[in-house]
């Protein structure tokens, strides 16, 4: 008990104290790269402070057991997938994790796939920005559900709104880190060498969604009811 | 003192309708503390509804009347989850975590219990199970039977009182499913666990069981002590399903008709043989000099066999498959899994291969399959080199592989889906592909499971489907992995038919089985394969009658006096061979 | 060669974040350099000499091409080389991008050393500290991993055994692989649901249970006290040195930060550059950081070095 205790106190004092003199410091001390410290700081706040309101809300064995396997498989086709640079069915099934358990299991599915697939691919500087970006895009189409079960097209503008957006996310961040500003010339280059990435990427999230929401929303849509989740 | 009642009780799940849907009616028993009780019956009895209805948080949804009571205490008003233990059918889907040592603590961590406790516990319990070594590997990397042993640890970690285990040997193979029962046996004598288990392989666990539960249609049809379940179940039919899947000592006890408590282990057996039947190794001694004349007799047949089959071959000239000094490894660095391997398989025969766990038997058949690609030597299918086939030519009404998970041939939501793909390949047009499909699930008897999803289906079930979509290239090879896993009795004879239809119709079958009973049955010739090499090739009598230890129940308990009997029909015929003369 | 794994995930990870946030955010050449060097010999140590030296072409090839296009992006600083499209191209911006190309590879080879000696019962364990759930899901998501790709190539091969896959071009396969894939799904998610019973027959999920009841007022005092909230195992111990580790981890990126902010240890390119000036504390956070990035390879040279030693003494 006293142990929980001390615990408590500490997670207190990190949040309340701790973090805030960090990034302030973080602040003062990077000049140019201040923007950029900023930006990371929130950003793996923001996924952390979405990691504890995931303890304190989810709480079926069986959701939690779908946003795992759900997780699991967007790794193996990261895996699976790796001969063809870009063509990944991660946002694929985090965004049909999202549109079937709602947004908050979406972000996780996101979240969790880079993190864990990291654990293959390398973990680096860029993990949190992979986390939030997926997990946004996952948490964005749990929001928009209804709408994306019905239309094809809107589907499609989906798939490609969530390839851009996710390039878009990973390449900000180096661009301020290396100039300390928008560097819109640094910018341009870094997405025009990625676009063949990219195009890659929205088109298999294209082809994951066109064949896969269907057979895929079956077999949750049976799971859920089965299950009473 | 008894640990578990139930009274009464009936369950239907929630889809059933009318009197004859009843999953479980009118159940009836008590199990008292330290009772070691076997439940058996044919697959879909409602072994596994009664065994959920006991573990309350695995309990299926549906309508419920009658009670269940644990220590005197109404089920549901029991608090504690570690009290009763339960461990599933398959060991993949018990296991939880990524590593063992988080397996086993998982259960105490669910309890509360602190860090030192949980320590203390789960170093105890994996000493008492012999896992040590394996204590911080991944669970992925363990075998079967492992991961097995792994869900029995970390439920009796938590220290039940009451053990329920749903066929946990079924998807082991027989040397581990051993290994399993004898560890269960272990708890039950030395800790004295009660234990409730389900289970279709009854060779090994009947001898240990204080009591035999036979269920039948959702009722308890016997329930009585294991030495006298064979005459119960005679009395209640004699030719009852079940019967096939008793302990090889009980199967002859009753082919020959002895009334009272039966002999169950090999021991037992071979006594009472000994005792009634001893005079017809005498005779023969007498006649012949004794069991070597028989060997020879047997060896004389076999050679004149081969010779005739060697003529026979000669002038069909249908050599099916054939693996001439085959070596393989999986990489460069590892060491090599096949040392030269040889063999052919003729068509119109069935060929077993028997052997460990690991050795490469599966290997062997990947080869044959050109799944991997040997290294040296030549692989040849249907008289062509394996290298010769183009794209998928090979696997076109040439070749046909069951693996051992068959599910993993299913990709569709239905099993209609799934075998009209195959027509499609075919060639067939889009309109005639249901019918045909429906036709020939009708032939197989399978109608009734064209809508179904594949995983709904049971085991046996699903091994049919799968060879009825495997053979609709109608293939002249079929290769077989471990065929008989997870099968009970009545599915094994059900495989066995499929089999010899086959075989008449001049299609080559290729086995790799771990089963000697399965072996002994169906085969036509047998062979042993050991550290990457086919060790000895001959039909199943000559077969199994050298070996002391890789034979059949029936052959261990025969053959003192009959060396060549390998099966329990044929131990039974030569008995009332001897009587009647 | 394991010494440095062997510490408390707690110290490594504050270990590894100290060190990648100065190295991220520093523009001083000095700890810049350390840290590259440090994180170079740490990997040598981990991974043997051979895999820095197959992996230095690569490196060499980031570092010019990073080096080298910064000018072509910035156009900041007052020293014009020479002129290019009419943009200057300037010393400023030629040493920034050097300085650019240390810091990305010291990172890349840093996270390297951070993928080896972070293995994913270490992050499980971090984890745990943010939220035990999150953690959970990833240890059940980690076992299912290995299956899943297991499963994936037992379906594949089954399938190409029935003729399904003819393997004439990169499409036919690319379709061949999405189809096994998508039928996996169903397979795993009821596979999951079995499991799902298994964590349950095995208590988890009961204090939940109980704090429903709770809320719905029945017979609230005998549940609280038997209400015991779930608790959280691991293998990992505490001990001395891992506190020690992360004081001198805390102290160095302290100093390091301060100094930084206030205490003449940064550094600036543009307009033109700075000066290093040597005080008392910029001498201090050299020292201090330098002996923090050479640590790991140091803990490992006196490791070999121990083992060297005893296997003499046998």
């Amino acid at each position: 008990m006293r142990r929980e205790k001390v615990k408590k106190a500490l997670v207190c004092l990190a949040f309340s104290i701790l973090i805030p003199t960090l990034v302030t410091v973080g602040y003062l001390a990077f000049g140019e790269r201040r923007y950029a410290w900023i930006i990371l700081s929130a950003t793996v706040l923001f996924v952390a402070s979405f990691f504890l309101y995931f303890e304190k809300t989810e709480s079926k064995t069986g959701r939690l057991l779908v946003i795992a396997s759900m997780t699991a498989l967007s790794c193996v086709g990261r895996v699976v997938f790796a001969p063809i640079p870009g063509f990944k069915p991660v946002t694929a099934i985090t965004v049909i994790c999202a549109i079937y358990f709602g947004a908050e299991a979406g972000f996780m599915t996101g979240a969790m796939s880079a993190l864990i697939s990291n654990l293959y691919f390398g973990q680096g500087p860029w993990t949190p920005f992979q986390m939030f970006g997926w997990g946004i895009i996952g948490f964005f189409a749990g929001l928009l559900s209804e709408r994306l079960k019905k239309g094809k097209a809107f589907l499609l503008l989906y798939a490609l709104f969530s390839g851009v957006l996710y390039s878009l996310i990973m390449d900000v961040w180096t661009v301020l880190w290396a100039d300390g500003f928008f560097n819109l010339s640094r910018y341009a280059a870094a997405s025009l060498s990625a676009l063949p990435f990219t195009a890659v990427y929205v088109v298999s999230n294209a082809v994951f969604l066109l064949i896969g929401l269907k057979p895929v929303g079956k077999v949750l849509e049976r799971i859920k009811t089965k299950y009473n989740l | 003192m008894e640990i578990l009642r139930v009274e009464n009780l009936s369950f239907r799940y929630p889809n059933g309708e009318g009197e004859s849907d009843f999953a479980l009616s009118d159940i009836n028993f008590s199990v008292s503390r330290g009772e070691f009780v076997v439940l058996c019956g044919v697959s879909g009895c409602g072994k596994t509804t009664l065994l959920r209805l006991i573990k309350k948080e695995c309990a299926p949804a549906g309508e419920k009347s009658g009670r269940i009571f644990y220590n005197g205490v109404p089920l549901e008003d029991t608090e504690n989850a570690g009290e009763i233990g339960f461990v599933g059918q398959n060991p993949e889907c018990g296991i939880v975590t990524d590593k063992v040592w988080h397996e086993l603590a998982f259960g105490l961590e669910n309890m509360g219990l602190s860090t030192d406790a949980i320590r203390r516990r789960v170093g105890e319990t994996a000493s008492f199970f012999g896992i040590q070594s394996i204590f911080r590997k991944k669970t992925d990397e363990l075998s079967g039977g492992q991961k097995q042993l792994l869900n029995l640890a970390s439920v009796m970690v938590m220290g039940p009182k009451l053990l329920l285990l749903d066929e946990p040997t079924s998807r082991l193979d027989p040397i581990a499913a051993a290994d399993f029962i004898s560890t269960l046996q272990k708890l039950n004598r030395e800790t004295g666990l009660s234990i409730i288990l389900s289970e279709h392989r009854l060779e090994e666990v009947l001898p240990t069981a204080d009591r035999v539960i036979l269920m039948e249609n959702g009722k308890i049809l016997i329930c009585d002590a294991p030495r006298k379940i064979g005459e119960r179940l005679a009395e209640e039919n004699s030719r009852h399903p079940m019967m096939r899947a008793m302990p090889s000592a009980v199967r002859i006890y009753r082919g020959l008709d002895m009334r009272g408590e039966s002999p169950l282990t090999v021991r037992e057996g071979r006594d009472f043989l000994l005792n009634n039947f001893s005079g017809a190794a005498r005779s023969d001694k007498d006649f012949c000099g004794g069991e070597a004349k028989e060997i020879k007799e047997a060896k004389e047949k076999e050679s004149e066999r081969t010779a005739e089959n060697k003529k026979s071959r000669r002038d069909f000239g249908v050599l099916a498959a054939e693996m001439k000094n085959v070596w393989f490894r999986y990489g460069r660095a590892l060491p090599d899994v096949l040392r030269g391997v040889s063999f052919d398989v003729r068509r119109g025969e069935a060929f077993c291969i028997l052997g460990g766990n690991g050795v490469g038997k599966t290997t062997a058949l990947n080869v044959l399959a050109g799944l991997d690609r040997a290294y040296r030597g030549s692989v040849s299918v249907n008289g062509k080199r394996i290298s010769e086939y183009r794209g998928a030519s090979l696997y076109r009404e040439n070749l046909a592989y069951l693996p051992q998970d068959t599910s993993a041939l299913f990709v569709k939501d239905t099993v209609i889906e799934d075998l009209c793909e195959i027509f499609s390949m075919a060639g067939v047009k889009k309109s005639d592909r249901e019918a045909l499909a429906a036709e020939l699930a009708k032939k197989a008897g399978l109608s009734h499971l064209l809508r179904r999803h594949p995983y709904d289906v049971s085991g046996g079930e699903m091994q049919r489907l799968a060879l009825c979509k495997v053979l609709i290239s109608k293939p002249k090879i079929l290769l077989l992995d471990e065929p008989t896993i997870g099968l009970d009795a009545f599915s094994k004879d059900e495989l066995r038919n499929i089999i010899k239809g086959l075989k008449s119709d001049g299609v080559a079958v290729l086995a790799v089985t771990h089963d000697a009973e399965f072996a002994a049955e169906c085969a036509d010739r047998c062979a042993l394969f050991f550290d990457g090499e086919i060790l000895s090739v001959a039909e199943p009598s000559l077969f199994f009658s050298e070996n002391n230890f890789y034979t059949t129940a029936a052959n261990r308990i025969a053959r003192d006096i009959w060396k060549d009997a390998v099966t329990c029909g044929e131990v039974v015929r030569r008995c009332k061979e001897y009587c009647g003369s | 060669m394991k010494a440095f794994k062997n510490f408390h995930p707690v110290s490594l990870a504050v270990y590894f974040l100290s060190v990648l946030t100065v190295l991220m955010f520093t523009k001083n050449p000095v700890l810049q350099a350390e840290a590259l060097v440090g994180a170079a010999l740490f990997l040598g140590a981990l991974q043997g000499v051979g895999t820095l030296l197959s992996d230095a072409p690569f490196y060499l090839a980031l570092f010019a091409m990073t080096a080298l296009t910064n000018p072509l992006f910035s156009h900041n600083g007052v020293t014009p080389l020479f002129f290019m499209n009419g943009n200057p191209v300037t010393l400023e911006a030629l040493l920034y991008g050097v300085s650019l190309a240390a810091t990305v590879i010291g990172a890349l080879i840093l996270c390297r050393c951070f993928c080896d000696v972070m293995t994913s019962d270490k992050i499980l364990y971090l984890a745990m500290a943010a939220s035990p759930k999150f953690s959970l899901v990833l240890s059940m998501a980690l076992r299912f991993i290995p299956m899943l790709v297991k499963r994936f190539h037992r379906v594949e091969r089954a399938q190409r055994t029935m003729g399904l896959y003819s393997g004439k071009s990169v499409s036919d396969r690319v379709k061949f692989h999405v189809r096994v894939f998508l039928s996996m799904i169903p397979w795993t998610l009821e596979n999951a649901m079995e499991t799902s019973a298994s964590m349950r027959a095995r208590g988890y999920g009961k204090y939940i249970k109980r704090a429903e009841k709770i809320k719905n007022g029945k017979n609230v005092k005998n549940v609280k006290c038997e209400k015991k909230k779930r608790t959280n195992f691991s293998l990992f111990k505490f001990t001395p040195r891992d506190a020690a580790l992360i004081f001198v981890c805390l102290l160095s990126f302290g100093i390091s930060l301060l100094g930084e902010a206030f205490f003449s240890v940064g550094f600036e390119y543009y307009p033109r550059l700075g000066a290093l000036r040597l005080t008392a504390w910029s001498a201090a956070v050299y020292a201090v950081f330098g002996a923090v990035t050479f640590m790991p390879f140091l803990i490992e040279v006196k490791e070999a070095l121990v083992w060297k030693y005893c296997v003499s003494k046998i």
